[in-house]
């Protein structure tokens, strides 16, 4: 019994890695920009295709294609804030909602006319190995996908606390217009943290194609997750987010295993309504870093 | 163009203006951006249905019971919900849609799950709310409309109206000034699911058919939020501009590009229209066609109070753009 609880735990930490990802990226754009990015999951998706149609083209594996989708989304996160988000800044909840939910509706439904609803999947020599640790099964890509992950939200911690634009991002973040007075340009700040947060998108898409089809809706579970672990991690708290997409991440696995393969909203529901009920500011209790 | 194609473009028009005008209730004046309202669409169309087909009981009772069990549900959805702000309700509304529609899709033996049902065809019944004759459809739709715009009309002047505008607003700066902020959510909830049950059984005895997908779609919650915004949101009006310029627009996209071969497209083209109106005029299109009317027939300097919606057709309290307390 253990060894079964055991294993989904594992099972659960290691796509956890990827959730941490979506998530970061959701909470860094809501700490910095202050919009709640309804279009994360949409941006996973096209890291996913961007992999898929590299690895069915020129046999590119996955993860080296993390060296173009993440570039190619950071662009996109770039000229989205300089020429889309900017012109909601400021202007309440309601366009802001919309407009990113707007866009994640575009961006589906562009995927679903571009490449139809069919399931696309990468196979690698790696697919379907895996590792043996006692009596515990880690599949290789879910492993890789989770060592990566965490590789890169390490990499973007410390890009927070020692870079000059770390930093300035940290500040816009906890205060912006005191931010502004000591000099920080909110312009390059904005686009670098939305540039970053889709780059993470593409790279959690590029790791899942491995192990995960692709196909124009598989986005929305991700956000929906991300939301959820944002709010549970404090919102606009890069460390709550990872913490938080973790135990999505098992607490996912654990209700597949008791309770059924449908319960995937039932988990989210019930992480949701915890946190509420529990801890509303979020592990963190509502201090944004 | 047929003249039966004609009529059912008028029907829905008239029907999703309808939805927009009780998601715009909630959505639009109390500015709690539901994305879930299909979740009342399918309970009022699968209360009246399971009354029909189980218990033979007139559709036009059924769709009051629908209303009301709709209003209901509304109160534990509410009580969840509400807790949230912003994008975080939305996303929650979004769940609890979804959650029924995979409820219902279980349903087997109670609602027949995934398969759905047909009507049975009764020929012409009035009573039961068939009709041979689609031009009858026309006039309930048109009914349904105007019943939602006179409550909407009646709330915006009545002291509901203004606590609604006000935690629209400001919901932090409402409660300090003493409203009741809990309970003018739940009642504006109440009337704005009632309203949308309506609709759903209206919708049902139309197509002759339900199914959890068709009751509970996410399309559904969308077009109800996409006429508002894209018409003016927090306007009487705005619903119906919204609806009279994307109904037809979606039903000639389908018509000329096909559902099978294109799927997406409908849904594109919502996207990008809400992303043009938002960018351009994110309060709607309502107010841009008054600024532009006044500029033309008055000869007057637009701009000012005339351009966010209060202008000819008097709406009473509107919504502005929200303040930039936060920069």
């Amino acid at each position: 019994m253990t060894a079964v609880v055991a294993q989904a735990v594992v099972n659960g930490l290691l796509i956890g890695g990827i959730y941490a990802l979506v998530s970061i990226g959701v909470t860094l754009i809501f700490g910095v920009v202050k919009i709640v990015n309804f279009a994360q999951g949409e941006f996973v998706m096209i890291g996913m295709y961007i992999s898929y149609f590299l690895a069915t083209l020129i046999r590119l594996d996955p993860v080296a294609s993390l060296a173009v989708s993440m570039p190619a989304l950071f662009v996109c996160g770039v000229l989205l804030q300089k020429f889309v988000l900017r012109r909601v800044l400021g202007l309440g909840d309601m366009p802001q909602i919309f407009l990113t939910f707007a866009i994640s509706l575009l961006l589906m439904n562009l995927a679903l006319l571009l490449f139809t609803a069919d399931y696309r999947t990468v196979q690698t020599p790696y697919t379907f190995s895996a590792l043996r640790l006692g009596p515990l099964y880690l599949s290789v890509p879910r492993v890789i996908a989770f060592a990566l992950a965490m590789l890169l939200s390490a990499a973007l911690e410390i890009f927070l606390r020692t870079t000059d634009l770390g930093k300035a991002m940290r500040a816009a973040a906890q205060n912006r217009d005191v931010a502004m007075l000591m000099g920080v340009n909110p312009d390059r700040v904005f686009s670098v943290a939305v540039g970053l947060a889709l780059a993470l998108a593409g790279a959690a898409g590029s790791l899942l194609m491995p192990f995960y089809p692709a196909y124009p809706t598989v986005g929305q579970q991700f956000t929906l997750f991300a939301f959820v672990a944002v709010v549970l991690g404090t919102l606009g708290n890069v460390r709550g987010a990872l913490i938080a997409g973790l135990m999505m991440g098992m607490a996912e696995s654990l209700g597949v295993q008791f309770v059924g393969a449908d319960s995937g909203l039932l988990v989210v529901f019930a992480m949701l309504l915890l946190t509420l009920a529990v801890r509303p500011g979020g592990l963190y209790g509502g201090q944004t870093r | 163009m047929s003249h039966a194609f004609a009529i059912d473009i008028f029907i829905r028009v008239f029907l999703f203006a309808f939805i927009g005008v009780a998601w715009n209730l909630l959505g639009g004046y109390a500015q709690q951006l539901s994305l879930g309202h299909a979740a009342y669409f399918g309970l009022g169309a699968y209360t009246s249905t399971l009354l029909l087909i189980r218990a033979g009981v007139s559709p036009w009772i059924g769709m009051v019971a629908g209303g009301v069990v709709a209003a209901l549900a509304s109160l534990p959805i509410g009580a969840l919900c509400f807790r949230l702000r912003g994008p975080y309700f939305a996303i929650a509304t979004i769940g609890t849609a979804q959650t029924l529609m995979l409820l219902f899709l279980k349903f087997r033996d109670f609602a027949w799950g995934a398969v759905g049902t047909t009507i049975p065809n009764l020929g012409n019944s009035p009573w039961m709310m068939q009709f041979a004759a689609k031009a009858a459809y026309y006039y309930i739709a048109l009914g349904l409309l105007a019943l939602g715009l006179a409550v909407t009309y009646w709330v915006e002047r009545s002291w509901m109206g203004y606590y609604l505008v006000a935690v629209g607003e400001d919901q932090a700066a409402a409660e300090a000034v003493g409203v009741n902020v809990p309970r003018i959510k739940r009642d504006i909830y109440l009337i704005s699911a009632f309203l949308t049950g309506l609709a759903g059984t209206f919708y049902t005895q139309y197509i002759y058919f339900i199914d959890p997908n068709t009751a509970f779609s996410f399309n559904i919650s969308v077009e109800a939020a996409l006429v508002s915004i894209v018409g003016g949101i927090g306007t009487l009006w705005g619903p119906v501009l919204g609806s009279v310029l994307l109904e037809p627009a979606s039903a000639l996209a389908q018509s000329w590009l096909g559902g099978g071969a294109h799927a997406g497209v409908q849904l594109a083209l919502y996207a990008v229209i809400l992303i043009v109106v938002i960018l351009w005029r994110p309060t709607g299109l309502l107010g841009a066609l008054t600024a532009a009317y006044d500029r033309i027939v008055r000869a007057a300097p637009a701009g000012g109070p005339a351009s966010d919606g209060t202008g000819i057709l008097g709406t009473g309290p509107t919504v502005r753009k929200g303040l930039p307390l936060d920069g």
